[in-house]
């Protein structure tokens, strides 16, 4: 198995609005060079990749869920994601677009972060160091900007 | 707060406060030009962009429910009733 830092630091992130996807992973493009932004349009789609990836895999450093979306919104699939063994500690992140004290307090439930999808440049700028936070800080120094 | 008080802001203040307590009804338009509904105490909010959540070409309050309608014709309503029974 490679060690931490051979490995490919993977992010996934689900979300059904496809300008968001565009914009987050721009985000991240211009964020770090040795991390892969792999996208999923619902809850479902990720999940189900979740489940598929084993232990020896990479697994990913980060994963970020909309909350409002078709098939299975954010906040069930953060619940079903939390339920498996491997991704128990894994950080996640809901990521929405509004305020909401009782999405808040269900993200803190299942050990989530939350963030605010940004509404213009300035926000737009720190999106990806906000999400990166949420990693542990091991991850955090191999990220290469 | 009214929405004269909302207009008085500057935009980045009025960005800041529809993060922090806009409630988001919607999304309409193709991009790059697309336009966010927010609800903010008992008006509406609504950002023109000229490029999707990154350059904003106005923003426009209003207190007649009449700036819903667009975004209430967009609404997959099966699914906003489905989310509203989970919740």
């Amino acid at each position: 198995m490679p060690n931490l830092s051979e490995k490919e630091l993977l992010v996934v992130y689900a979300d059904d609005d496809p300008d968001d996807i565009e914009l987050v992973t721009e985000a991240f493009e211009r964020y770090a060079n040795n991390l892969t932004l792999k996208t999923f349009s619902n809850g479902l789609t990720i999940l189900s990749f979740l489940k598929n990836l084993s232990i020896a895999d990479n697994l990913p450093c980060l994963i970020i869920l909309d909350i409002n979306m078709p098939a299975m919104n954010g906040k069930e699939c953060l619940k079903q994601i939390r339920q498996i063994d491997q991704y128990k500690d894994v950080p996640v992140v809901l990521f929405t677009a509004s305020v909401s004290d009782r999405d808040k307090e269900f993200a803190k439930l299942y050990q989530a972060g939350f963030i605010t999808k940004p509404l213009s440049s300035v926000q737009m700028d720190v999106i990806a160091a906000g999400f990166i936070e949420h990693c542990n800080s091991e991850i955090q120094k191999l990220i290469i900007r | 707060m009214s929405s004269e008080d909302f207009l008085q802001l500057t935009y980045q203040e009025q960005i800041e406060l529809l993060t922090a307590e806009g409630l988001y009804i919607g999304k309409r338009g193709r991009q790059p030009k697309v336009s966010l509904l927010f609800q903010l105490d008992s008006f509406y909010v609504e950002i023109l962009y000229e490029k999707y959540r990154l350059r904003i070409a106005s923003i426009r309050c209003s207190t007649s429910t009449s700036i819903l309608d667009p975004y209430f014709e967009l609404m997959d309503v099966p699914l906003v009733v489905y989310e509203f029974r989970i919740s």
